[in-house]
């Protein structure tokens, strides 16, 4: 019963969201506010319960690790952003945020520079590999501004231009893929969980 | 009005309804394309399945993704979950997202319920939900001790008491890390954890994002990948065609669709469920889909040529 219950209120408020294809409506505008308020009501408590109960009280108050009253006191500096007077003491936990990224940044230059390089560097013994190296010099001297791009330096660097070409193409065909899909989701959720069309 | 014009401004309503035509029928009436496997694909798969039945190896799915997401990523999540339990492949599920927690609890309740024989933290562990803020300790610490980086499952159990956890120690225990998301969260995975402990990572994503993850499967540095609902349709088939009817992958199988063919007449009642069909039945529509809107851009040039021909001759 419950269940049933729960699925004519999801099938509601996708007819609620589908509406707005029509035009803009006060159907559309409640679900639409109803999406905004439950995702915080359910995002607040569940990441107190999972988040600040094990990972903050319990080890400081139950377990007695006093040594967390530092990151406890570096995260409470947060609150200040909501001073005028006092919002410049909120940088500090920043600060050491930005302390942290810092220190992916050697494992990040290894990951996404120097693998990457290397796998460009290999022996040009097959079409794909050819055409990977080609593509690549062509964008990076095609993104080099200080020559003027005229010539056969023009013309090569205009064959950058069509590979970044096919390289949007590429993105557009799995970017309406990934909204047909969505659709098709919603669809398969109307049609088979509600109406019980398809099993 | 001319018919130039009037094919460059049909009302969007006109358009939506045809587009819903186009996915309801395929839905109702069920086409049966068929699926044509890729190497991202065929990878991942054979890169799991190659620890089936393996004590002291397991993979690790990250479900860091939201229900926003679902159409396109839930059928990974049953297709690789339904793998694993098929062919005993030991899982380890978590998620820093507190949405990805209830995920999970879903995707392994709707498989485990085939699956009767499956035990929690025997055959698979359910991590739950992480903060955010924890995934870089987590992340590098599993490196070391996972029982030790992770502490608990959901249910607040001490992971090194638990009996799947006897002969896991650390990254060298995982096969792969399966990322599924609708972000860029698997280059996490990448630079802490395979760049420090060389653990092999791949990823289940959004086709948004799908393009964006080829230069990585280039490097070797994402073993293997699916890419929205096409790559779940992908793993649909290989868990169907092999793993429900244990046999060992192989490729070149897995690409003669006569052979293909005569796996799908043969499958038990389990594979014909919908839930487990859901993608390839989707890759249907979206086909017919993909077909209108190929016709609408034709017909919109059309439109602009006819136009810009007048105005040329009215000059």
């Amino acid at each position: 019963m419950t269940e049933t219950i729960g699925i004519w209120i999801a099938a509601f408020l996708t007819l609620c969201m589908f509406s707005f294809l029509y035009k803009d409506n006060p159907f559309y505008k409640f679900a639409e506010h109803l999406f905004v308020g439950v995702s915080m009501g359910y995002y607040i408590p569940y990441t107190y319960y999972n988040a600040f109960i094990p990972y903050a009280y319990n080890p400081l108050f139950l377990k007695k690790e006093y040594i967390l009253i530092i990151p406890f006191i570096i995260g409470f500096l947060y609150w200040f952003r909501f001073s005028s007077k006092f919002s410049w003491v909120s940088r500090y936990p920043i600060a050491f945020g930005m302390g942290m990224v810092g220190m992916g940044v050697p494992m990040s230059m290894h990951a996404t520079v120097l693998v990457q390089m290397r796998s460009m560097m290999l022996p040009l013994d097959n079409i794909n590999i050819i055409l990977i190296f080609v593509g690549t010099i062509s964008i990076l001297l095609y993104f080099f501004f200080s020559k003027a791009h005229e010539g056969v330096y023009g013309k090569f660097t205009s064959v950058g231009i069509w590979f970044m070409m096919v390289g949007f193409g590429a993105s557009f065909g799995y970017t309406v893929m990934a909204r047909i899909s969505l659709l098709i989701g919603r669809i398969q959720f109307l049609l088979g969980d509600w109406l019980g069309l398809i099993k | 009005m001319k018919f130039s014009d009037r094919i460059q401004k049909v009302d969007r309503r006109i358009i939506y309804v045809i587009l819903l035509i186009a996915v309801v029928l395929p839905l109702v009436f069920r086409l049966g394309f068929k699926t044509y496997t890729t190497t991202p694909v065929e990878n991942l798969y054979r890169h799991i399945d190659a620890i089936a039945g393996k004590d002291d190896m397991a993979i690790l799915m990250d479900f860091t993704h939201d229900p926003g997401v679902l159409p396109e990523l839930y059928p990974m999540d049953l297709a690789i979950l339904r793998h694993c339990f098929e062919r005993n492949i030991k899982v380890f599920t978590i998620s820093f997202l507190p949405q990805g927690a209830a995920i999970i609890q879903m995707a392994l309740s709707e498989v485990k319920e085939d699956y009767p024989n499956i035990e929690a933290n025997v055959d698979y562990c359910n991590f739950g939900f992480k903060p955010w803020s924890t995934k870089l300790p987590i992340m590098l610490g599993m490196g070391d001790d996972i029982a030790e980086a992770v502490e608990t499952n959901s249910e607040g159990l001490k992971l090194e008491n638990l009996p799947i956890m006897q002969n896991m120690k650390n990254y060298d225990n995982i096969q792969v890390v399966v990322e599924i998301s609708g972000s860029s969260m698997g280059q996490f995975w990448v630079i802490y954890a395979r760049a420090k402990f060389g653990v092999d990572v791949a990823v289940g994503l959004t086709a948004v994002m799908a393009a964006d993850v080829y230069p990585y499967l280039q490097s070797g540095q994402f073993v293997g990948s699916l890419g929205g609902l096409k790559g779940a349709a992908e793993y649909e088939q290989l868990v169907d065609i092999f793993a429900m009817n244990g046999l060992e992958f192989s490729k070149k199988k897995a690409r003669d669709m006569e052979w293909v063919e005569a796996q799908y007449e043969e499958l038990p009642e389990l594979a014909q469920l919908y839930k487990y069909n859901k993608a390839r039945i989707g890759m249907d529509a979206q086909a017919i889909v993909h077909v209108l809107i190929i016709f609408f851009i034709i017909l919109g040039n059309i439109g602009y040529f006819l136009d810009r021909r007048a105005q040329k001759k009215s000059m």
